[in-house]
C-alpha cells in the first residue's frame, strides 16, 4: 500500500464509516509507534467528527518524547483498539464523545487514582450525564504530559481553566502570591480539596471540616514560624463559641439546622489574605460585616467579642483575663473553707466520742 | 402533750425547693456537657440528648425558667418581709458572724459552746445568699450569651466573653458547693445522716428543732399557747 494511499485512508475512513470494514485483518503485530506517526507525524493529519468539528491527529514526536510515558509506552497501550492499519472505522458525535470513550485507558496503569476519581464530584457529576466534567486527559493533557505538580502554579491553572470565578479569587490570595514567587509552602487547590476524589465542598460535612484542612499547616511551628503567624489558630477556635460547636456537629454525624463559623466564614475561601494588610477581611471594621452575615443587626462593638484569636492575657482581652484569674483564686477559695469546715465539724464528732 | 413533729416548711417552699433542684439538674448536666464539651462523658450525654442544639435548648429553656422562678421567689419574699406576713429571717446579721466564730472556736475544742440558731443558721444563710447573687449572676450573664447581638449595643464586645467565662465558672462553683457543702449539710452530716426529709415533707422533729434552731424552737412555743402552729410560717 502506497503511503499516500494510506493517508486518504486516514483521512476519509477514519470515524466517517458507519457500515462495512469492520473485519480487522488477523491480529497482526501491533503497530509501534514509529508506524503510527508515519500518518500522525504529520501536522495536517486530521479527521471530522460527525458534527462537522475537526480532530487534528496529529502527535508531536518530539513532545511524547519528552512527556512522562515518552520511551515507556506504546501508542496502542492506550489506544487500545488499534490494532492495525487502516483503522477500523469509528463513529464519534464530537470531540467529547471521544475522550469520554479514551480516558478508561488510563485506568490500566492508574488503577489507584481511577478508583479515586469515582468516590469524586467530577465523576459523580459525569455519571449524572454532565458531559463536561472533567476526566483524566482534561487536567493532565494526552500525549505531552508533564508530572501534574511542577512548577505547581500548573495545579492552580488547571484547575482555573473551568473554575474560572474561583480561579480568580485565589489569585488574589496570600497563598497564590506565594505561589508566584514559586513558595512551596502554599497551598494550591488539590492541598485543599484532593486531586482525584474531591468531596463536594459545598456540604456540611465539608463545611464542618475546614477548621481540620487548615491546621495541617496553621498548627505547623515550624512553617508557621517563617511567616510569624500563631499556631494557636485552631485551639482559640476550638475553644470558643463557634468551634465547639462545629466540634459537636462534626461529633454528632447529625445534620444541623444552621452552620457555625468556622475558617473561611471570616477570612474568605479562596481570596484569603495576610490578616494584617489592608483590606484584610478580618480587620475590624470589615470583620464586622462578616458576623453580620449571621448575627443580623449586630452593632460596631459586636465583632470584639471574638477575641481575634488571642488566649486571654492583661495585653489581649484583659477584662477576660482578670475574671479567669478571679475565679481560679475563688473557687479553690470557697470550696477549700466549706471542706475545712465539713472535716473540722466530723473531727469534733469523732472527738466527742 | 406536745406534738411530736413541727411544721418547718410551707407547701409553696417545698415547691420552690424541689422547683430550683430540678432546674439545677437540668442546667447543670447540660451546662457542664457544654464546658467540658471535649470530654467523651460529655459527648456522650450530648450525643445521648440529641445534639448540642437540643442541648442548648433545653439549657435556655431551663435557664428562663430558673429566671422566672428567682423573680417570683425574689418577689413573694419581698412582699410577705414588707407587708409583716413573715419574719426576715434570712437576713444575715452580726449574730451570724459570731455565731460562725463560736462554731469555729467548738470544732477547733477552744470552747465547748454551741452556737445557739434562730430559724436559719449560718451555714443555710451563706448557702441561701450564696445561690441568690450566683443565681443572679448566672440569668445576667446567661442572658447576655443568648442575646450578644443586642447586649452589645450597649456593653463593649469584650463582655461576651467575660460572661462566659463568669457564667462558666460561676455554674462550676454552685456545683461544687452543692455536690460539698449541701450534699453533706442535708445527707452526710451525723446530726442528719442519711438524709433531712425536712424540705420534702415540711416537717422536723422536736428534738431537732430543739438542738439544731433553739431560737426559733422557743419563739414558737412562746407563740403556740396564745395561736397554736400557723405561725411558723415563714420566709423567705
Amino acid at each position: 500500500m502506497s503511503r499516500k494511499l494510506l493517508q486518504y485512508f486516514v483521512l476519509l475512513v477514519t470515524l466517517m464509516i458507519t457500515s462495512a470494514g469492520q473485519a480487522a485483518p488477523a491480529a497482526p503485530d501491533p503497530p509501534s509507534n514509529d508506524d503510527c506517526l508515519t500518518c500522525h507525524g504529520k501536522p495536517d493529519a486530521s479527521a471530522k467528527f460527525t458534527d462537522g468539528e475537526t480532530l487534528s491527529l496529529y502527535v508531536d514526536r518530539e513532545s511524547f518524547a519528552h512527556s512522562v510515558h515518552g520511551g515507556k509506552l506504546a501508542c496502542t497501550n492506550c489506544h487500545t483498539n488499534i490494532t492495525a492499519v487502516p483503522h477500523p472505522a469509528r463513529q464519534f458525535k464530537d470531540r467529547r464523545a471521544m475522550d469520554l470513550t479514551y480516558y478508561e485507558s488510563c485506568k490500566q496503569c492508574h488503577f489507584a487514582e481511577y478508583t479515586r476519581l469515582l468516590d469524586g464530584v467530577h465523576y459523580a457529576a459525569l455519571e449524572k450525564g454532565k458531559e463536561k466534567a472533567p476526566t483524566c486527559v482534561d487536567c493532565h493533557g494526552a500525549h505531552a504530559m508533564e508530572p501534574p505538580g511542577k512548577p505547581r502554579m500548573h495545579i492552580s491553572a488547571t484547575c482555573a481553566k473551568c473554575h474560572t470565578a474561583v480561579g480568580a479569587a485565589y489569585a488574589r490570595s496570600a497563598h497564590a502570591a506565594g505561589l508566584a514567587k514559586g513558595n512551596p509552602d502554599v497551598p494550591v487547590c488539590t492541598n485543599c480539596h484532593r486531586a482525584h476524589d474531591n468531596a463536594n465542598p459545598l456540604t456540611t460535612a465539608s463545611h464542618l471540616r475546614i477548621s481540620e484542612l487548615c491546621a495541617r499547616c496553621h498548627t505547623n511551628e515550624k512553617l508557621m514560624a517563617k511567616y510569624g503567624i500563631s499556631t494557636d489558630v485552631l485551639t482559640t477556635y476550638l475553644a470558643d463559641f463557634h468551634g465547639l460547636t462545629a466540634s459537636l456537629y462534626r461529633s454528632e454525624g447529625l445534620k444541623p439546622a444552621a452552620l457555625t463559623a468556622t475558617c473561611t466564614d471570616c477570612h474568605g475561601v479562596h481570596d484569603i489574605t495576610w490578616v494584617k494588610g489592608p483590606g484584610s477581611s478580618v480587620i475590624k471594621a470589615n470583620l464586622l460585616i462578616k458576623c453580620q452575615h449571621c448575627h443580623k443587626g449586630a452593632g460596631p462593638n459586636f465583632s470584639s467579642a471574638w477575641m481575634g484569636h488571642y488566649e486571654p492575657s492583661l495585653r489581649h482581652a484583659p477584662l477576660v483575663y482578670l475574671t479567669k484569674l478571679f475565679y481560679m483564686i475563688f473557687i479553690p477559695f470557697v470550696v477549700g473553707g466549706l471542706v475545712i469546715q465539713i472535716l473540722l465539724h466530723l473531727w469534733r464528732v469523732v472527738v466527742n466520742i | 402533750m406536745m406534738k411530736e413533729y413541727i411544721q418547718r416548711f410551707s407547701v409553696r417552699q417545698r415547691i420552690e425547693h424541689f422547683t430550683v433542684m430540678m432546674l439545677f439538674l437540668v442546667l447543670g448536666l447540660t451546662g457542664f456537657a457544654q464546658k467540658f464539651y471535649d470530654a467523651p462523658w460529655a459527648i456522650w450525654t450530648i450525643n445521648a440528648i440529641g445534639g448540642i442544639d437540643r442541648v442548648r435548648w433545653i439549657h435556655r429553656a431551663a435557664g428562663i425558667a430558673f429566671t422566672v422562678f428567682a423573680i417570683f421567689h425574689i418577689s413573694i419574699g419581698l412582699f410577705l418581709v414588707l407587708t409583716r406576713r413573715a419574719r426576715p429571717s434570712m437576713i444575715a446579721s452580726r449574730k451570724d458572724f459570731q455565731d460562725a466564730i463560736t462554731q469555729l472556736r467548738y470544732y477547733l475544742r477552744i470552747s465547748d459552746k454551741h452556737a445557739r440558731f434562730d430559724r436559719f443558721d449560718y451555714r443555710q444563710k451563706f448557702e441561701y445568699w450564696g445561690m441568690v447573687l450566683g443565681g443572679m449572676l448566672m440569668i445576667a450573664t446567661g442572658f447576655m450569651l443568648l442575646y450578644p447581638v443586642i447586649v452589645t449595643r450597649f456593653l463593649p464586645g469584650e463582655f461576651i466573653p467575660v460572661a462566659r467565662v463568669a457564667h462558666s465558672n460561676e455554674g462550676l462553683l454552685a456545683f461544687l458547693i452543692v455536690i460539698i457543702w449541701h450534699i453533706f449539710n442535708a445527707h452526710l452530716s451525723p446530726e442528719v445522716f442519711p438524709f433531712d426529709p425536712s424540705i420534702f415533707t415540711g416537717k422536723v422533729t422536736r428534738e431537732y428543732m430543739e438542738k439544731e434552731h433553739p431560737i426559733e424552737y422557743e419563739r414558737i412555743m412562746g407563740q403556740s399557747e396564745e395561736k397554736q402552729e400557723a405561725q411558723t410560717h415563714e420566709d423567705p
